[in-house]
């Protein structure tokens, strides 16, 4: 029996050594990469052209407080408006949503209202994005959530990485605005400094799997159309798409500059039902996309990799609750030195569990490299994602493991509320 | 005077590295392996990451051997308290002291970490403000 949990311990903490290592090598890469920055910069970006028909996609479902910023910021980009189409998809709102992007739409030819009424609409984001996609006329597809607040100059930054016909999509770096509010929006903050500045980076730099976070991105319209547009029968929407991008033979490419300001969820429920409805839709594309990624002849090794890691990034609390259970179970009842050895690696992970596994080191180095000194402080407090994050995998897990048993439908999309709190740190 | 800066750096980064060194040492000798195991892997990660960040070498070894010696002291206060713990309620007390080891171990070097990061000077690239 101790032999039997032995072996599970060993692999348990095999895997999350692994995941440590992952990011050990994102971090140094990014570092090496900043420190080179000078030479690298020195090579031609590509030439940005000003020919390509752009539609920007905004969902909007109750958006009410922050829809007309977003609408505001539409049309101050410096992108050229008569290259722009703008759709706001009204998703059944029973609020001032659909008369505040009307009231935008009367004033600016290129912003498009479509109302979606009860009977079709609010059946998630996926469903949303496909009607406002089958209204578009643009070449290239961008996204961006309601609550957001880009650069002016975004569309440039985006659409630029298109000269490049490998590249099927791209995504832009997410920036929390409202970080000052509370300790929740602050950690928030933290993770995203992780995900963005340091993992999305250093898989571009490495040429691994860089991730379509579902806004701020967007998609050459031929690749978009021939993959089908958005599958609704999923909650993690980015996930599958970007594996279906790399699938189908496209490269995705991240654009640390171009920079959006998101409104962050501020308090602990509103985090729950986000995390929650990302851990199953990760969870689900896992299920979905882990052998056609090993099996791809589209993917080179490294990239299999990576993407399977990454989509087995949401099981990783799990592995580490139960790695410290037996571990616990096996010291208790006279442990090897090996055990003992590998026990060190189980508080590592604990603190490594925001975004997509990202351990203090590197959310650190990210902070450091944002130049956020006293959000910084705050790195010690990421063992309270992981205590987090346990219950939502968790639930999450046994869930999809339900429905896939019983063959019942676990897709109801909970959507998130934005109460228009980041307004107030937009200065003129 | 330049002259004079470059050898006073020079001596001060000697010094510090004997106190990682001594440190170390110490933690082999008069605490436990595990605890030289946990100074190693805080330097492994002060020496392969932080050191990248822009700062004199001298401050960065001055920080490096600043977390030997909080690292030192708060083994020994572990190990102490494991030491007391055991003679009082027994072996039971061993066992807890192993399973929170590495946990408490993980507490300073954390805090540490953060906190030393932010002593670094800051890039030029900060994300504290909205970027038109």
């Amino acid at each position: 029996m101790l032999e039997v949990l032995e072996a599970l311990f060993l692999i348990l903490t095999a895997v999350m050594i692994i995941y440590i290592i992952r990011h050990y090598i994102f971090t140094f890469a990014v570092l090496r990469r900043t420190k080179s920055k000078t030479t690298l910069d020195s090579a031609p970006s590509p030439k940005l052209e000003h020919s390509s028909i752009v539609t920007v996609l905004i969902p909007a479902r109750d958006e009410e407080k922050v829809i007309g910023r977003l609408l505001q910021r539409m049309t101050e980009l410096t992108y050229p408006k008569e290259k722009m189409q703008v759709i706001v998809i009204n998703d059944a709102s029973s609020d001032e949503t659909g008369n505040i992007a009307e009231e935008y739409s009367r004033r600016y030819s290129f912003i498009e209202v479509l109302h979606r009424d009860k009977i079709i609409g609010g059946k998630g984001k996926s469903a949303a994005m496909n009607s406002g996609f089958q209204h578009s006329r643009g070449e290239i597809i961008i996204c961006f959530d309601a609550d957001y607040y880009p650069q002016k100059d975004i569309l440039e930054k985006l659409v630029r990485e298109f000269a490049d016909r490998q590249v099927g999509a791209v995504q832009g770096r997410v920036v929390v605005l409202n970080e000052p509010e509370n300790i929740v929006t602050r950690l928030v903050a933290l993770e995203r400094i992780g995900g963005y500045r340091v993992d999305q980076e250093a898989r571009g730099n490495l040429g691994l799997i860089a991730q379509f976070g579902g806004t701020v991105g967007g998609f050459r319209r031929d690749v978009l159309e021939s993959l089908g547009g958005w599958d609704e029968s999923i909650l993690a929407e980015d996930t599958d798409l970007t594996f279906r991008v790399y699938l189908a033979g496209y490269k995705l490419r991240y654009v640390g500059d171009a920079e959006c300001y998101e409104e962050a969820v501020d308090n602990l429920k509103a985090y729950w039902t986000q995390r929650y409805r990302w851990a199953l839709g990760h969870m689900d594309c896992c299920y979905r996309h882990s052998v056609n990624v090993f099996l791809s002849k589209n993917l080179r090794t490294k990239e299999k990799l990576d993407g399977l890691l990454l989509l087995n990034v949401y099981f990783m609390p799990l592995i580490a609750l139960l790695a410290f259970v037996v571990g616990v179970f096996l010291i208790f009842f006279g442990s090897s030195f090996i055990v003992g050895v590998l026990w060190f690696s189980v508080p590592v992970s604990f603190y490594s569990f925001v975004g997509n596994f990202a351990p203090f080191f590197e959310v650190s180095i990210g902070a450091h490299l944002d130049g956020r000194t006293r959000t910084q402080w705050l790195v010690p407090l990421l063992i309270f994602t992981f205590l987090f994050n346990v219950p939502i995998c968790m639930k999450a897990f046994l869930n999809l493991l339900a429905s896939k048993i019983l063959r019942r439908d676990h897709n109801v999309w909970v959507k998130t509320r934005h109460l228009g709190n980041g307004n107030r740190y937009i200065g003129n | 005077m330049h002259r004079l800066e470059v050898e006073f750096n020079r001596v001060l980064s000697l010094f510090f590295l004997e106190i990682i060194a001594l440190c170390s040492v110490a933690s082999l000798l008069k605490i436990n392996v595990e605890s030289a195991v946990v100074l190693f892997i805080f330097d492994f990660l002060f020496v392969s990451l932080a050191f990248q960040l822009t700062k004199a070498l001298s401050v960065k070894l001055g920080l490096l051997a600043l977390g030997n010696v909080v690292g030192l002291f708060c083994n020994f206060v572990f190990y102490s308290l494991n030491v007391v713990g055991v003679e009082y309620f027994g072996e039971v007390f061993g066992v807890f002291y192993t399973i929170s080891y590495p946990l408490l171990n993980m507490m300073w070097m954390v805090t540490f970490w953060s906190l030393s990061l932010a002593i670094l000077p800051k890039t030029q690239n900060m994300k504290t403000k909205v970027k038109s």
